[in-house]
C-alpha cells in the first residue's frame, strides 16, 4: 500500500541524479469518484517550489526520480480546485460517512492506477500514527510476538466527507454534499464535534428545510444561538421560518435581544406572529413547551368540508395528530382523530362525532403536569387553552418528554466542561 | 446577563489552580521567608496573563482545543512528545492531589484515615465526573473556595506590618540559598502549569463563543487571575504574620508541617485552625483532582482523534476511559503507600510542569501568529515581545531548577 507518508520528506532526484530538494506536500485535484495527484510540493535550497507529477519517473524507499533535469522542470499549473493533502487534509478531522462520526486523518492512502496516481482513503488507525512516527515496524513486530494482526484502520475515500471550511469551500463545489444527504440526527451529532467556523460551513450546505431540521435536533439551545449568530441574518430567518414556532421561542430566548428582534424582524409575519406569542409564555410552562402549528377547524363543518379544509391546510406530519374542533371565538369543544373524519359519513356534522370532553391543560401548567396528563390519557398532543377554555397551541409529547427526562435519556451528548 | 453566561472558563481556571501543590507552596513561602516572596505572585501573574489570554483568545476564535490546533499545525510527531510530557505532568500533579487529601484527612481524623480517605476520594472523583455531572461538582467546589476567605480574615486579624507587606510586594527580594531557589522554583512551577493552558482553551472552546464574546472572555481570564493571587497573596502574608514572625521552624521533609502552616488560621479559627486548613486544603486537592485526570483525557483523544465524551460507554470510548481510569488509578495508588516520600511527590509535578512549559509556550506563540488560524485575531507585535519576555523569563527559571538538581551545591554559596 502507499502512503502520502512516504512521500513526505523524500528526496527527490532529477534524471542526472542531481537532488532538487525534498518533498514537503501532494498536490491533488478533486475529482470524482478519487482525486487525483497533480503535483508536487518540494523544498530544496531553501526555497519552495512546485512540480507536476506528469515528470516523476519512479519512485521507492524514499526517494522520487524525475524523467526530466533540473534546469528544465516547470512549476505546475494551479487550479481553482486543488488540495495540499499534508497542509489541507492530513490531521485535520473529516466526517466517517459510514460511521456516522468525525475522526482524525492520521495518513491518507494513495493507489495508482493506468499511470495515475489517486487518493483512495483515509487512514484512521492507530497504524496510521505510528507510520507517521517511524514506529509501525515496531509496532508490526510486537503484535507479531503476540501472535496477531494489525489491521488497518481505512475509509475509502468516497465515504468521508472533509470538514474543514478551507477545503469544502464553495470554490470546489463539493461542500458537504454527501453530509446532506444523512438524516437531520446524524448530522446534528457530527455537526455537535465540530468547531463553530466548520459547523457554520456544514449548514451553508444544507437547503433551508433540512438546516431547520438538524437545528432542532441539536437542541442545545446555546449552540443552536452560536449557529444562527454565525450566519448573516437573511438565511437565518429563512431556516427559522423553516422551523416549528416553538423550537424557534425557545432558542430566540437564548439570544441577546437585538439579535432575536432582528430575526423576528426578517421573518415572514404571520410565522413571527406565532413566535412573539409563544415568547410571551415562561419557559416553563405548557405555554413555554407548547407549539402554535395544530389543526382547528369549525364546529360547524361536515366531515367532508374538514377534510377539505385540511387539505387546504396542508397541516405539517407532527400537527396533524389530532383535529381540534373549535366555535368562532376559538374556544375548545371537541377533538377528532384523522381516523374519525375519514370513517365518517360526508355529511355528518363533526359536532355530531366528535369527542366532546377533550382533555386539555391550561397555559400555566407545569412541565410535570403536562407530562403526566399525556402519559396518562395515552395522547400524542395535548391541547393548550387560557382560562377563558379558548384554545393556545398544542404540547407534543416530545416536546414535554424532553423537558421531564433527565438530559441521558434524551442521548444527546453531555458537554464535558 | 451575558457577561455572566460568558463568566466561567478563566475563573474556574483560577480557582482550580489553587490546588494541593499550590496551598502548601503558598503556606511554605509565607512560613519559612515571611514576605519575600510576595513580589513573585505579581510576576507569576504576569505571566499568567500572557499565556492565558492567549488560550482563552484561540479558543474563542477556533472554537477548538488547543491539542486540536497543534495536532492540526504541527503534526503527529510534536503533538505524540506533548501529550506524553502533558500526562506525565498531570499524572504527578494527580498524584500531588490525592497526597492532598491523605495529608487533610490526616490532620482531620488521624493518620490512618489516608487509607480510607483516598479510596473514598478516588471513586468518588471518578463516578461524579463521569457519570454525575461535572458542572455540579464545579459549582459546589467553586462555592467552597470561599474557605479560602478565611485566609484574608485572618492575615487581617494577624496585623501583619503592612508597610512591610507592600515594600515586599512591589522590591524583590532574592536570597541565593537553596532552600529559596526551591520555594521559588515551586511557586513558579505549581502557578503556572501547562493543563491550565489546556484546561481553559477547551472549556472556552466547548462554550462556542464567538470572537465578539472575547472582551466578555478577557475580563474572566484577568478575573480567574486576580482571584488566584489574590488568595496566594493572604496565604503567604498570613502565614508569614504567624508562623515566620513567631520563629516556628517549618521544614517540608517533616511529616508535622501541614499543622505546622495551619498555624497561619489561628487567628480567625483559633483552636480549629488545623480543621479549617484541612478543609481547605481537601477542598483544593478534590477540585483538581476531579479536573486533571479528566482535561488530560480530553486533551489526548481530542489529539488523536478518539471517540471521547463522558456520557460514552467503555465499548464506545475505550481509549477516553482507560486513560481516566488510570490516571485516577495512579494518583490514588502512589499517595496511598505509606511510605510514600510525600516532599518528592508534592515537587515531581513542578519540575515536569516547569520542564514543559518553554517547550509548549513557543507552540502556543507560533499558534497564536499563525493567520490562517486567527485571522484578524493573531497576536499583535507588542503582545509577541511581552509573550517572549514571558518565555524568557520561564527558560530561566526551569534551566536554574535543573542546574540546582544536576549540581545541588550550585547555590548553596559554598
Amino acid at each position: 500500500m502507499i502512503f502520502l507518508s512516504d512521500f513526505i520528506s523524500a528526496e527527490v532526484v532529477d534524471v542526472r541524479q542531481h537532488r532538487v530538494g525534498r518533498v514537503r506536500d501532494l498536490v491533488v485535484v478533486m475529482a470524482e469518484p478519487f482525486p487525483r495527484v497533480t503535483g508536487i510540493i518540494l523544498k530544496g535550497n531553501r526555497k519552495v517550489r512546485s512540480l507536476d507529477w506528469s515528470v516523476v519517473r519512479s519512485w521507492d524507499n524514499k526517494e522520487l526520480s524525475l524523467k526530466v533535469d533540473e534546469a528544465s522542470l516547470q512549476p505546475h499549473t494551479r487550479t481553482d480546485s486543488e488540495l495540499w493533502l499534508s497542509r489541507q487534509i492530513l490531521d485535520k478531522q473529516i466526517v466517517d460517512m459510514d460511521g456516522r462520526r468525525v475522526v482524525r486523518v492520521n495518513d491518507l492512502q494513495l493507489s495508482q492506477v493506468e499511470g495515475t496516481m489517486l487518493l483512495v482513503g483515509v487512514d484512521i488507525g492507530a497504524r496510521g500514527l505510528a507510520r507517521r512516527v517511524g514506529l509501525e515496524g515496531v509496532g508490526r513486530r510486537l503484535a507479531a510476538v503476540l501472535g496477531r494482526d494489525w489491521p488497518q484502520k481505512l475509509i475509502s475515500w468516497e465515504a468521508v466527507d472533509p470538514v474543514k471550511s478551507d477545503v469544502s469551500s464553495v470554490k470546489l463545489r463539493i461542500a458537504h454534499t454527501k453530509l446532506a444527504k444523512l438524516h437531520p440526527a446524524d448530522i446534528a451529532d457530527i455537526v455537535n464535534e465540530l468547531s463553530p467556523e466548520d459547523r457554520n460551513a456544514v449548514f451553508a450546505a444544507l437547503d433551508d428545510e433540512k438546516a431547520a431540521d438538524t437545528l432542532e435536533e441539536i437542541d442545545e439551545p446555546q449552540m443552536q444561538a452560536s449557529i444562527l449568530e454565525r450566519l448573516d441574518v437573511e438565511r437565518a430567518s429563512d431556516i427559522l421560518e423553516a422551523m416549528a414556532p416553538d423550537e424557534v421561542a425557545d432558542l430566540l430566548a437564548d439570544m441577546p435581544r437585538e439579535r432575536a428582534q432582528l430575526l423576528l424582524q426578517k421573518m415572514e409575519e404571520d410565522e413571527a406572529e406565532n413566535v412573539e406569542e409563544l415568547l410571551a409564555y415562561r419557559e416553563d410552562t405548557a405555554g413555554g413547551l407548547m407549539t402554535t402549528e395544530y389543526v382547528a377547524v369549525l364546529h360547524t363543518l361536515t366531515a367532508a368540508e374538514a377534510i377539505d379544509r385540511l387539505r387546504q391546510l396542508e397541516p405539517d406530519a407532527e400537527s396533524v395528530y389530532y383535529v381540534y374542533v373549535v366555535d368562532g371565538e376559538e374556544h375548545l369543544l371537541g377533538v377528532l382523530s384523522l381516523r374519525d373524519l375519514i370513517v365518517a359519513k360526508p355529511e355528518t356534522k363533526i359536532r355530531d362525532f366528535m369527542i366532546k370532553n377533550v382533555i386539555s391543560v391550561r397555559v400555566d401548567a407545569g412541565p410535570r403536569e403536562v407530562a403526566e396528563v399525556t402519559s396518562k390519557y395515552n395522547l400524542l398532543a395535548v391541547p393548550v387553552v387560557d382560562q377563558h377554555n379558548r384554545i393556545q397551541g398544542i404540547v407534543t409529547v416530545d416536546d414535554v418528554m424532553e423537558r421531564v427526562m433527565p438530559a441521558r435519556a434524551g442521548g444527546r451528548r453531555r458537554r464535558i466542561f | 446577563m451575558l457577561l455572566f453566561a460568558v463568566i466561567g472558563p478563566g475563573i474556574i481556571t483560577g480557582n482550580v489552580d489553587n490546588d494541593a501543590t499550590g496551598i502548601t507552596g503558598y503556606a511554605l513561602a509565607g512560613s519559612q521567608f515571611g514576605y519575600d516572596l510576595l513580589w513573585l505572585l505579581v510576576v507569576t501573574a504576569i505571566c499568567l496573563v500572557a499565556i492565558q489570554s492567549m488560550v482563552a483568545r484561540m479558543g474563542t476564535v477556533t472554537g477548538k482545543g488547543l491539542s486540536d490546533l497543534i495536532r492540526e499545525r504541527f503534526g503527529v510527531a510534536p503533538t505524540l512528545w506533548v501529550m506524553i510530557f502533558l500526562f506525565f505532568a498531570n499524572a504527578a500533579t494527580t498524584v500531588a492531589e490525592f497526597a492532598g487529601i491523605a495529608g487533610a484527612s490526616q490532620l482531620l481524623f488521624g493518620n490512618a484515615a489516608r487509607f480510607v480517605a483516598i479510596p473514598i476520594a478516588a471513586v468518588l472523583v471518578w463516578f461524579v465526573v463521569l457519570r454525575g455531572s461535572f458542572r455540579v461538582v464545579e459549582r459546589v467546589l467553586l462555592l467552597l473556595t470561599l474557605v479560602y476567605l478565611g485566609y484574608i480574615v485572618s492575615a487581617v486579624l494577624a496585623h501583619p506590618k503592612w508597610g512591610d507587606v507592600i515594600h515586599h510586594t512591589v522590591v524583590p527580594t532574592f536570597h541565593f540559598t537553596p532552600a529559596y531557589i526551591l520555594i521559588f522554583i515551586t511557586i513558579v512551577g505549581t502557578t503556572i502549569t501547562p493543563w491550565m493552558a489546556f484546561f481553559q482553551q477547551s472549556n472556552v472552546a466547548d462554550k462556542g463563543l464567538h470572537p465578539d464574546d472575547l472582551k466578555y472572555e478577557r475580563i474572566d481570564t484577568a478575573a480567574g487571575i486576580v482571584m488566584l493571587n489574590v488568595v496566594a497573596f493572604f496565604i503567604i502574608v498570613a502565614t508569614g504574620a504567624t508562623v515566620f514572625a513567631a520563629h516556628v521552624h517549618v521544614d517540608p521533609s517533616d511529616p508535622s508541617a501541614f499543622s505546622k502552616i495551619a498555624l497561619a488560621l489561628k487567628p480567625l479559627a483559633g483552636q480549629y485552625a488545623e480543621q479549617l486548613f484541612a478543609i481547605g486544603l481537601l477542598n483544593a486537592s478534590l477540585m483538581a483532582a476531579s479536573v486533571l485526570p479528566l482535561s488530560t483525557t480530553y486533551a489526548i483523544t481530542e489529539a488523536f482523534g478518539l471517540e471521547r465524551g463522558i456520557d460514552k460507554s467503555f465499548g464506545e470510548a475505550p481509549v477516553f476511559l482507560t486513560i481516566y481510569t488510570t490516571m485516577i488509578v495512579i494518583g490514588a495508588g502512589i499517595a496511598m503507600f505509606p511510605s510514600a516520600p510525600l516532599v518528592l511527590i508534592t515537587n515531581l509535578p513542578n519540575v515536569i510542569n516547569g520542564m514543559m512549559l518553554p517547550l509548549l509556550l513557543p507552540l502556543l506563540i507560533v499558534l497564536a501568529n499563525d493567520k490562517r488560524i486567527m485571522g484578524r485575531y493573531a497576536n499583535s507585535p507588542l503582545f509577541n515581545v511581552f509573550s517572549g519576555v514571558v518565555l524568557v523569563f520561564l527558560t530561566v527559571v526551569t534551566l536554574a531548577f535543573l542546574a540546582s538538581i544536576f549540581f545541588p551545591g550550585l547555590f548553596s554559596g559554598h
